[in-house]
């Protein structure tokens, strides 16, 4: 579980570079290295690690043939085929007459941090941890989840000429705590172990557990409600996948579709695509090789920018934003660093402004109902309490919502000053505040 | 080197090092996928993945560790982390995890394939994708309009410290068409077989072939356009017939979630969550009407779900889940099933070799009873039929469901009438189980694939289906709104 380095991964990345009979050729490459140690009933029940470096290979004949070939062998000989199998699967497309051509050498920013210590984490210093927040659970209340480490290295290169690599490194803690009638949840994501605040997490899990023991059934309908990070990143990586991307917009299938310019959220909501943060697991560039840009999505809630691929950016005359995803990819650009901006107030405050309204600590299974409208529903999950004269009086049974994004971001009344990067067990993060949002549709009930 | 004996280097390295039990997996994979947008090849990826995953049970503890890296050294370092793994989860350990027992097999075993899909030219592939993007551009108004083909093959030879020795091959082929219409700020989608790119079966290319997808075009091409134009479903309570494809996906999440023993014990409380259904419940709890009877069948011909031997060397076999309305069995694995002092009804698998086998889903098929899907629209006098499943939500105890599909068809005094857009229903689990008054017998009985089952920690995708006829249910609440 040996950090390979830029100098042997792009070397491989050459060795698929040197397939000839082709007019570009482009090599991505993927490793991944690292440890979950997964815990139910306060025990560890599973753990595992993985070690798997992907070798994805473009190659271009005739012009405008494109082909794509990947393989799990990280040997030089492996590559090699895997460019050779590219360049058969060129010989076997239809010309694209909109091919682009590949990203030349660009100058890339400083970003993505790499702990030399989170990488190299032993599986006994992640279950060390975890009975550390177990045995400080009170009586009656069990906890499950995970401590995952990891490090990503990243290497593109092309035949024009492009040449980069960094290194990154995760440590994420989720934690679902259980005290019988009630459960509550916390989670985080961060560059280094050593900055993960996992026992504080596993005492926020274990506080809204018990306060949500017992809870009342509660009338579906609309509520004032406190969403809090973890439910608000639900709501932002939502709208990434309706559509910030170029060609989801000019096909027509994106939210903004038409949009452009025009006030979609209040104007206390600002949302942008960050993976240059030095908070955040960025990325100095993109999986073609194009520099990363901060990109403003909703600027104080007009809908302002879109983010392009190389290949969209070629198509509407734009600058690609280093958002393009492995090739091939039918989705075009895409977000994983989406941020909201913070706002002015604690999220004590937020709460304490709520006259009767409903907190929610996160959503659960959230599917998309009518993308253009951006409805999506979902379950409450692990911590829903009722709110009233700014106290929490107790939990209540977790509700079904039915509900416009733009909808409930239209209707923000407070953002709170903190936020938190949200991102447990997905490629992608957000980081996102605690919103206060005075009308949210709950459309149905459960029964605990 | 052959595969099984590089899973013997592993195997040795981590019984050398104090495994009490250990297995291992070497998978090779295998996979293409091609997306055609209108007159364009968008996607089109050929894949290969190679590894070995080492599963060790230390004084009770499970380790699982992987590598794609497959010399002599990797493989023993691989064998010796899962140990260490194991070693380090005794630190937070309050029970020893138990096996049920199981013969340990020597054997092989291969998906049937008619026509091997992997040696179809990929000209002809294209072509007919080509072929099927251009009967729904027939149609005027398409925004645009895509077909798409998967293909997965995956090889795994499974060496147990028990003397399991089993190498088996399964083929699973995919493919469908979508048309997309937009206007006035909507968007909707038909697709067919299924939706989220297609119908996916155990077989090869003439799962394709019936599929039909050229000739099939200009109508879902039609149906698109015209919701554009099409009222929405309004709320009320009435009477619905699910149509196959999301008859499936009521089975997979009301049922065959609920029913993994691995959530009933609460492994997979932190993720997914858990489940609304206790152990003790077996032959007490109605989960529905006397016309629902589910089986768990990884025999099913033509299933994703269908295989000789599980990750776990346990044998191929079809088992009650509810019979005649009444729970009756679950979905196990070795370690959940030795809790109840049973047999693994070998539902254990693994997403490729980098991940540690759970209880998944195989075929969890809905019974067939009697009738056609024509009769049961015949002796309704008011409700709607819901066509393919355009999204799903349910919560993490598998009670509250809520799924959207991509047509409503009015029924009026036995027959079809008008389309609604947007259609969406909900419900409980065992009310609306309970409330199902037909099901349609085995002329309109088929596999459906569901091939993005999600589970775990770190997350895997399995392929899985079930075998379904349309059904109707009474008094069920359909189109809630924003």
């Amino acid at each position: 579980m040996t950090r390979l380095g830029a100098d042997r991964m792009l070397e491989l990345a050459e060795a698929a570079l040197a397939v000839d009979g082709v007019d570009e050729v482009e090599a991505l490459l993927l490793r991944g290295s690292g440890g979950l140690t997964r815990f139910a009933g306060n025990r560890i029940h599973q753990s595992t690690a993985t070690e798997d470096l992907e070798v994805r290979v473009r190659a271009v004949v005739d012009g405008n043939r494109v082909g794509v070939a990947s393989t799990h062998d990280a040997s030089p000989t492996g590559a090699r085929q895997t460019a050779a199998r590219a360049r058969e699967v060129a010989h076997a497309i239809p010309p694209d007459p909109g091919y682009p051509g590949m990203p030349g050498p660009a100058a890339y920013p400083d970003a993505g941090r790499y702990d030399e210590a989170t990488a190299a984490t032993a599986p006994a210093e992640r279950a060390e941890l975890i009975a550390g927040v177990i045995e400080r659970l009170p009586d009656g209340v069990t906890a499950a989840g995970t401590l995952e480490t990891g490090e990503l290295e990243v290497a593109v290169a092309n035949s024009r000429g492009v040449r980069g690599a960094y290194a990154t490194t995760r440590a994420t803690f989720s934690i679902l705590a259980d005290a019988g009638s009630g459960t509550g949840y916390a989670e985080a994501v961060e560059p280094a172990l050593a900055e993960l605040p996992v026992d504080a997490l596993g005492g926020r899990a274990a506080e809204k557990a018990v306060a949500s023991r017992d809870p009342r059934d509660l009338q579906p309908g609309a509520y004032p409600v406190i969403l809090e990070p973890a439910a608000v990143a639900t709501m932002i990586e939502f709208l990434g996948y309706l559509g910030f991307g170029a060609k989801a917009y000019h096909e027509g299938r994106s939210f903004l579709t038409g949009r452009l310019g025009s006030q979609v959220a209040d104007p206390s909501v600002t949302i942008l695509d960050d993976g240059l943060a030095p908070d955040t697991i960025g990325a100095p560039f993109d999986f073609e090789g194009v520099p990363k840009q901060v990109v403003t999505l909703i600027d104080r809630g007009v809908a302002a920018n879109l983010l392009y691929d190389w290949r969209s950016a070629e198509e509407h005359g734009r600058q690609p934003t280093g958002h393009g995803l492995p090739a091939p990819s039918s989705e075009g650009a895409y977000p994983l660093n989406l941020t909201m901006r913070p706002g002015g107030r604690s999220a004590a405050d937020l709460a304490a402004g709520l006259e009767r309204g409903l907190l929610v600590t996160r959503f659960h299974y959230t599917n998309v109902v009518h993308p253009m409208e951006t409805s999506i529903t979902g379950m409450t999950r692990d911590g829903t309490f009722l709110v009233e004269d700014g106290k929490i009086v107790g939990g209540v049974k977790n509700l079904r919502f039915t509900q416009s994004i733009l909808g409930a971001l239209s209707a923000v009344r407070g953002i709170s000053r903190e936020t938190e990067l949200i991102g447990e067990g997905s490629f992608t993060t957000v980081r996102c505040p605690t919103l206060s949002i005075a009308s949210f549709n709950f459309s149905s009930a459960t029964t605990f | 080197m052959e595969p099984a004996d590089l899973a013997g280097l592993a195997l040795d390295a981590a019984t050398g090092d104090g495994a009490g039990y250990a297995d291992v997996r070497y998978v090779e994979g295998r996979s293409e996928a091609i997306t055609v947008q209108d007159e364009r090849v968008e996607d089109l990826e050929s894949g290969s993945t190679r590894g070995v995953g080492v599963r060790v049970l230390v004084d009770g503890c499970w380790g699982f560790a992987a590598t794609a890296v497959l010399d002599e050294a990797s493989l023993a370092a691989t064998g010796k982390l899962a140990v260490e793994i194991a070693r380090a989860a005794a630190r937070l350990q309050n029970e020893r995890v138990r096996l049920a027992p199981v013969e340990p097999v020597v054997g092989t075993w291969a998906t049937p394939v008619g026509q091997d899909p992997f040696d179809m030219p990929l000209d002809d592939k294209i072509a007919l994708l080509l072929a099927a993007t251009e009967a729904q551009r027939s149609v005027p108004g398409l925004a645009y309009a895509q077909a798409s083909l998967d293909l997965f093959r995956r090889r795994s030879v499974f060496v147990s410290s028990e003397g399991a020795r089993i190498d088996q091959t399964v083929t699973q082929t995919g493919a469908g068409i979508e048309a997309v219409a937009t206007g006035d700020g909507d968007l909707q989608r038909r697709t067919w077989p299924n939706s989220f790119r297609g119908q996916y079966e155990g077989g090869g290319w003439e799962a394709v072939l019936a599929m039909d997808l050229v000739s099939n075009g200009p109508r879902i091409a039609r149906e698109a356009v015209e919701l554009l134009a099409a009222p929405e479903l309004p709320e009320r309570t009435t009477t619905v017939i699910l149509d196959g494809q999301q008859l499936a996906l009521q089975v997979h999440e009301s049922v065959g979630h609920a029913l993994e023993l691995d959530r009933i014990f609460g492994m997979e409380a932190g993720y997914a969550g858990t489940s609304f259904v206790a152990p003790d419940q077996r032959g007490k709890l109605r989960y529905g009407s006397e016309l629902m009877s589910v089986t768990v069948d990884s025999t099913t011909p033509r299933g994703m779900g269908t295989f000789g031997y599980d990750d776990e060397g346990v044998p191929a076999q079809r088992t009650p889940a509810i019979v005649d309305g009444v729970l009756a069995g679950f979905l196990t694995s070795r370690e959940t099933a030795a809790v109840l002092g049973e047999a693994s009804n070998g539902t254990t698998r693994a997403d490729g070799w980098g991940n540690l086998p759970l209880i998944r889903m195989t075929n969890v098929n809905l019974e067939p009873r009697q009738g056609r899907l024509e009769e049961l629209i015949a002796d309704t006098d008011d409700g709607v039929l819901l066509t393919t499943n355009k999204s799903w939500s349910i919560d993490d105890k598998r009670i509250n469901f809520q799924f959207a599909t991509e047509v409503a068809w009015e029924i009026r005094h036995g027959r079809l009438g008008r389309m609604f857009k947007n259609p969406t229903y909900d419900g409980r689990t065992t009310r609306f189980w309970g409330s199902m008054d037909a099901v349609c017998g085995p002329q309109d009985w088929k596999v459906w694939g569901t091939p993005n089952c999600g589970k775990g920690q770190p997350g895997q995708i399995a392929r899985v289906s079930h075998g379904v006829a349309p059904a109707r249910f009474r008094n069920v609440h359909v189109g809630v709104r924003a």
